[in-house]
């Protein structure tokens, strides 16, 4: 059974993406004792899938690297993942949360040495790399994973692949009867840092990308950049696994759309611009065949985020339309994606074959709050507004807003005082 | 404390590493060379079973050091976490077995590599001491404010709903700083369907009616000094009276200037008084009230205004332009335009942009905007020549045409500039002072400062691009570079209210972070929680000032004597001072010259006739050693001459570890760091930077030693060269096998 | 110069736009383009428009009456409705170009030999008159609406079709004697006119 001490001055994060692990070590590095529950087998969420982040061309996992240290080394956060909250009851100051923990099969003893992998035959798709590749059925979710410990996929519960990988294991660390648990947290206030997901591409019937294997969404296209992703960190495109060079971003997919979500999504303009460095970084500077191509309407790279858009605006390898894209069609022969649409710039029309598409696909909130609870407010695309009403309950990231990964962080910290103030209430330390 | 070491080592055979190693012998190396008293092994050291085991020894055995031999220091680190014991980490799982191929011709040099890596960890802990917190600690907790703008009055208020005092300072007689001029603000909640109450008086309000929150108005901060959790400051107020107060932590909300639309005069700013800038529109919004908008020259009522947009901004070619976009110009002119629209629909607004930017809800704001009747141009304004009446001249980037506008009004989105004091990187450049205007130059740069700080390296906060006083972390946004002082609102980077209002109550948590750690006398990001700090021995300190100079975080001062003051409260515990030091007097209890070199001296250098180089590789902890780690779990294969050890940061590297290193006859040494300069990825700023100056002199003490020079590289290396590092540390063994062994081997 | 476009011309000077929002069927949507240029790539006849709709939109806030109104572009459109489906700010846009050909025509400003207009008004008329479409008559109006000769050439082009439709009962020759209209065309032209009425009252182009 999971022992977990809480009380009405803990404060209780959920979602253990950059925005909760943050909201989590702040509040804790001020002394406050905090659950973080993350839905996943580990922490670092969304931005752990990304190759480099905008603007400076860096790795997330180097500050995934420092909050995991951080997290390791305070021993006033309890980690839960695969915990997923059912119902929050209570009030301000005084919460009940029921966590629902699914079963991973692997216990504590996991010293990640890998054998159970190893010996286990059966593969499942990766969520790690958005399903484009096979990982085995007993696994580390990625090299960062932490906790750094194993998963047995429930599919394989049951058969002789998870009787192999038991067998396997020197430490006792899997546990085939592992069941699910139901927790009862009592709590002071909650951060709701349940993050984002990637608009359905689907839905954007124009652009093909339930049609077309060579239009592909922004998500996917980070994976291809990293060594240890589904393309080894080369960018190939899927229908014939051929180098792609001439590169399509076409930005608003889902975004700024009363057909689809009515919000601009903002990170997506930098996203583009940041993946247009990739197929320089890939084929060089003065490649005479890689080209990105940029289909925007507004280029929002806000604030100081211009200095970036004027860096890429200079490369050689990179073109910006002012257009919409209307429609894709695929040349038959060669399964290149071919774009119509016009530049409004002066009118001009275009017929553009490029080698893969990718869609700057807009971002949903991921909040769902109220499945759990009353009376949170949302803004009528789903994301948790500042609102008196919320009581103690906070969103924080991308559950409160399309942000990008610095001011998620800004306002993960700004939550995470909020949440301080209740649990001090609740302490008298205000006094 | 000293005295009372009790070494203990434990050996895991777990993972493989029982079947791949010679554990009995590396106990007997623990014993014999590692002079460890108590030495054991264990099948699964890291189960709850062998965790209990080596606690049994802390708690009954007096064991006070523990070099952990198993995996390495960044697994399971939740299980071998002891308190008031020093702890070291053999890495023999990541950093040797996996490594290494299960090779019969590899068993002899991965035992070796074993071998050392166990000589290592039990030097570690022999040179190493418990920490214990810093005595020195300051315990105040009072949050001092600078600014009583939006930004400074938000994070008053949040400190004090946590339960802290807080002073703020606003140098002008009243609070409310630039939201008290608006007319009206951009909605941060729904409905986006139009301008909404700043809500300002009701903040000024609460803000005076807290008991926790004392306000100095017409006040400015002459002098700051101390650390976190005892700052010492004095407040100058206009009428000429000083007072002296200890706070905690600081948070400088000193916003941000509007830019000087002297310089758009061919927007026709100055040439008409109808040319205005958006400051200047709300001015005449709450005069109008909510009913017609007059224009300046003869209040006429308005009944058509242009806005340009990205006046001044967005320009890197010309320097007294701005090279950034302000960010909320956009949401505002469609503000301004709507308080035409929303007092008489007739009016005639115009929006010129380049590209509009209203992320997130802003778009909903947009789409009211229209509906409103607002009309929207894609154009570059060219000019505005005035001439009886105001004519905007642009290039429709639609209709691809230079065409022309008539406007009652004009309205330049001029943006903003920060308010960040003296930039004291420029300020500390040297001055020509032959040539007068060079002087001037010099002297505007210097600014009036904000701080006042009495620190060493200058008196505001270091600046970032454009003057912005920002840390430049994605991940980290609020670790400046001064600990205790964290930069909130526009001064750090342009925004809006919404924004500024969120940045302030996490700079408020930052500040109150920065306090309690303080009291208990220990370290901020990244080593959270360290309570280490840097101590030095005075007798002999030469008064060189390298420590002072290259401290990234400004947190070493000279007291009077001329000697450095160490400020501990302000230091992040990255160690460049101690790779600094030519006398090597700096060290932390956990962490010195000692630690280091006598690991890298405990390694059994082969003579060369056994044909087994060895090469030295400083691993920063933050990117390169993860990247190490990753190619083990990945088997990653690398050369078993090699032993690496983890520093701290690549600044804390003395030079002394690397001519140490080729005296006992290393044959190469590599350095592996992060990334350096503008787009640096070092987590304490400057330290790899520094490493890497530094580094680059190393080339005459080669030559004294008569070494080849490309013994020693320097790397700048991410967390994600997972493949990138094995492959350095196999050039790096083929490059020994070219020029030849090291001749100082004995 | 009709009078009525003359009016028009007066009373909104350079303000197109307001014009546009108060007389043309759904102009009030003119506003809210965004200028993405979706519509404009996803017309299938995109190619035959000098200006597409978002650039009319844009030129219609820059005041190009004259240019919008005598432009043959919005009666190129169709009515496939894709701009509709694809707009992100969900314009009516076909609607509008409709709107835009139909008050052009009303100014009396559309472009004179625009075969689209002139086909719309052959058809109308023809429809109008008994209540249904003659359509053995409003093909040969079609025919002969460039005169004799080029009527008669297009005929013979189109013989062996029409003879096919002959065959298979597709055609009604009869049509050109006695074509069966509804019961009650006056009604329906007194519903016409009234409606016109209307129309013209509340858009300001009575006289």
């Amino acid at each position: 059974m999971t022992d977990v001490v809480a009380t009405n001055e803990t404060i209780l994060v959920v979602g253990g993406g950059i925005s909760g692990m943050t909201a989590a070590i702040e509040a804790a590095e001020c002394g406050k004792n905090i659950i973080l529950l993350e839905k996943s087998p580990a922490l670092g969420g969304r931005v752990s899938q990304l190759y480099k982040y905008f603007p400076k061309l860096c790795f997330p996992t180097c500050g995934l690297e420092i909050n995991q240290r951080r997290m390791k080394a305070n021993q006033r956060i309890t980690v839960l993942t695969m915990a997923q909250v059912e119902k929050i009851e209570g009030e301000t100051g005084n919460y009940n949360a029921t966590v629902k923990i699914a079963s991973r099969y692997v216990n504590e003893n996991c010293t990640a040495c890998g054998a159970c992998s190893e010996t286990v035959e059966a593969e499942i798709d990766n969520p790690f790399n958005y399903n484009m590749n096979k990982i085995k059925a007993a696994y580390l979710p990625h090299n960062m994973a932490h906790p750094q410990r194993y998963v047995i996929d429930p599919s394989i519960i049951g058969t002789a692949d998870a009787d192999k990988a038991k067998e396997a294991c020197n430490y006792g660390a899997i546990d085939l009867d592992m069941q699910e648990e139901t927790l009862n947290l009592n709590v002071g206030a909650i951060i709701w840092a349940t993050g984002w997901k990637p608009y359905d591409a689907a839905k954007i019937q124009p652009y093909g990308y339930d049609r077309y294997d060579n239009v592909i969404t922004s998500v996917e296209f980070e994976r291809m950049m990293d060594k240890f992703g589904p393309t080894g960190g080369k960018l190939l495109r899927p229908s014939d696994g051929k180098e792609a060079k001439n590169i399509a971003f076409i930005q608003c997919a889902g975004s700024r759309d009363r057909n689809h979500l009515t919000h601009c999504s903002r990170i997506c303009c930098m996203a583009s611009l940041k993946q247009a460095t990739y197929i320089s970084e890939q084929y060089g500077e003065d490649a005479e065949d890689a080209k990105a191509t940029i289909y925007y309407i507004d280029i929002r790279a806000i604030d100081r985020f211009e200095d970036f858009f004027k860096m890429v605006r200079d490369k050689k390898t990179v073109e910006f339309v002012k257009s919409k894209v209307a429609n894709i069609v695929e040349n038959q022969e060669n399964g290149n994606p071919i774009l119509h649409g016009v530049n409004t710039e002066g009118y001009h029309r275009y017929a553009n074959e490029h080698d893969l598409v990718v869609l700057a696909i807009g971002m949903e909130p991921n909040a769902n709050i109220g499945e759990v609870t009353s009376g949170v407010s949302t803004d009528a695309s789903g994301f948790i507004q500042v609102h008196e009403d919320n009581g103690g309950i906070f969103g924080a990231g991308c559950a409160s807003n399309a942000l990008d990964v610095n001011r998620a962080v800004q306002n993960s910290t700004a939550s995470a005082l909020r949440a301080i103030q209740v649990v001090n209430k609740v302490s008298g330390a205000e006094a | 404390m000293a005295d009372e070491k009790k070494l203990a080592a434990y050996i895991c055979k777990g993972c493989g590493l029982g079947d791949r190693l010679d554990t009995p012998q590396l106990m007997t190396i623990a014993e014999r060379e590692g002079k460890c008293q108590v030495v054991k092994e264990h099948d699964f050291l890291c189960s709850a079973e062998g965790v209990a085991m080596i606690r049994a020894d802390i708690e009954s055995d007096g064991v006070t050091h523990v070099a952990i031999c198993a995996c390495s220091r960044r697994a399971k680190v939740e299980a071998f976490n002891f308190n008031n014991v020093a702890v070291s980490r053999g890495n023999l799982r990541e950093g040797v077995i996996w490594s290494q191929p299960d090779t019969e011709e590899r068993r002899e040099v991965t035992q070796e590599m074993a071998d050392d890596y166990v000589r290592m960890a039990c030097a570690e802990i022999k040179a190493m001491r418990v920490p214990e917190p810093n005595p020195n600690h300051g315990s105040n907790k009072r949050i001092l404010i600078v600014g009583g703008g939006i930004s400074g009055m938000t994070a008053a208020l949040e400190s004090a709903k946590a339960g802290y005092e807080v002073l703020l300072v606003e140098k002008t007689g009243v609070l409310g700083g630039w939201a008290a001029k608006l007319y009206k603000r951009v909605p941060d909640v729904e409905p986006f369907d139009g301008p909404v109450d700043t809500g300002i008086d009701a903040l000024i309000d609460v803000v005076n009616g807290n008991s926790k929150i004392s306000v100095h108005l017409n006040s400015t901060l002459s002098r700051t000094s101390g650390a976190p959790g005892q700052f010492s400051v004095d407040i100058s107020q206009e009428s000429g009276a000083t007072i002296t107060e200890n706070i905690g932590a600081i948070i400088q909300a000193s916003g941000s200037e509007v830019f000087d639309a002297t310089k758009l005069d061919n927007l026709g700013y100055g040439k008409s008084p109808d040319v205005i800038d958006q400051v200047q529109l709300e001015e005449l919004a709450k005069a109008a009230n909510g009913g017609a908008i007059k224009r300046p020259s003869d209040g006429k009522e308005v009944t058509s205004v242009a806005f340009v947009q990205c006046a001044g901004q967005r320009n890197p070619f010309d320097d007294n332009m701005l090279d950034y976009c302000s960010g909320h110009c956009c949401n505002t002119a469609m503000k301004q335009a709507m308080y035409f629209k929303d007092a008489n629909p007739e009016v005639d607004t115009n929006i010129l942009y380049h590209d509009l930017r209203t992320p997130g809800n802003g778009e909903d704001f947009y789409r009211s905007a229209q509906q409103k009747g607002v009309t929207f141009t894609k154009g570059f304004v060219k000019d505005v020549v005035v001439n009886g009446s105001l004519n905007v001249n642009f290039k429709d980037a639609i209709l691809d045409e230079v065409t022309s506008m008539e406007a009652d009004l004009v309205v330049l989105a001029t943006g903003q500039v920060p308010n960040s004091g003296v930039d004291i990187e420029a300020a500390a450049a040297p001055v020509e002072d032959e040539k007068g205007d060079e002087q001037t130059v010099a002297a505007k740069e210097e600014g009036v400062s904000v701080l006042n700080l009495t620190y060493r390296q200058g008196k505001d906060l270091p600046h970032l691009s454009h003057g912005f006083a920002d840390s430049h972390f994605i991940c980290f946004p609020y670790e400046s570079r001064r600990t205790g002082i964290y930069p909130c609102g526009p001064v750090r980077r342009p925004m809006d209210i919404s924004q500024a209002i969120e940045d302030a109550t996490g700079a408020a948590l930052k500040a109150i972070q920065a306090v309690e750690n303080a009291e208990l006398g220990r370290a901020a990001h990244p080593r959270s929680g360290d309570l280490s700090f840097p101590s030095f021995r005075k007798e002999g300190c030469t008064q060189c000032k390298r420590c002072t100079v290259e401290c990234p975080f400004g947190a070493i001062d000279e007291d009077e004597e001329r000697y450095p003051q160490f400020n501990e409260g302000r230091c992040r515990r990255c160690g460049t001072c101690m790779g600094a030091c030519p006398v090597r007097v700096i060290s932390f209890d956990n962490y010195s010259v000692e630690t280091v070199g006598s690991q890298l001296k405990a390694v059994d250098v082969p003579d060369e006739f056994e044909e087994k180089p060895r090469v030295l590789v400083l691993a920063c902890e933050n990117d390169a050693y993860p990247a190490l780690d990753m190619a083990g779990m990945n088997r990653r294969e690398y050369s078993a001459f090699v032993r690496v050890i983890p520093v701290r940061c690549l600044g804390s590297v003395n030079t002394i570890w690397v001519s140490d290193a080729m005296n006992s006859g290393y044959d190469a040494v590599l350095l592996m760091g992060c990334k350096r300069g503008d787009e640096y990825q070092c987590h304490f700023v400057k330290g790899s930077e520094i490493a890497h100056t530094r580094m680059s002199k190393i080339g005459d003490t080669l030559e004294q030693l008569n070494l080849e020079a490309e013994r020693v590289q320097t790397f700048e290396i991410a967390i994600t060269d997972v493949d990138r590092v094995p492959q350095l540390i196999d050039e790096a063994v083929k490059m020994v096998d070219e020029i030849g062994m090291s001749p100082f081997k004995f | 110069m009709s009078n009525s476009n003359a009016a028009m011309v007066e009373k909104y000077r350079n303000n197109f736009l307001k014009e546009v929002e108060a007389n043309v069927e759904e102009g009030d949507w003119v506003k809210m383009c965004m200028q993405c240029g979706v519509c404009a790539g996803s017309c299938p006849l995109g190619n035959a428009w000098d200006h597409p709709p978002q650039e009319i939109f844009m030129m219609i806030r820059a005041g190009k009456r004259e240019d919008v109104l005598t432009s043959d572009s919005m009666w190129m459109c169709t009515s496939c409705y894709n701009c509709i489906v694809r707009c992100p700010r969900e314009l009516p846009i076909t609607h509008i170009m409709h709107g835009l050909a139909n008050y052009a025509h009303r100014l009396g400003i559309a472009p004179k030999m625009n075969p689209t207009r002139r086909f719309a008004k052959i058809f109308w008329d023809n429809v109008t008159k008994t209540g249904r479409a003659n359509e053995l008559k409003l093909s040969i109006s079609l025919y002969f609406m460039d005169g004799i000769v080029a009527g008669i050439k297009q005929g013979l082009e189109m013989l062996p079709m029409g003879l096919d439709m002959l065959k298979t009962k597709r055609l009604d020759p009869m049509c050109l004697i006695s074509h069966t209209g509804i019961k009650d065309t006056k009604g329906l032209h007194a519903m016409l006119k009234k409606a016109r009425e209307i129309e013209d009252k509340r858009k300001g182009l009575a006289s």
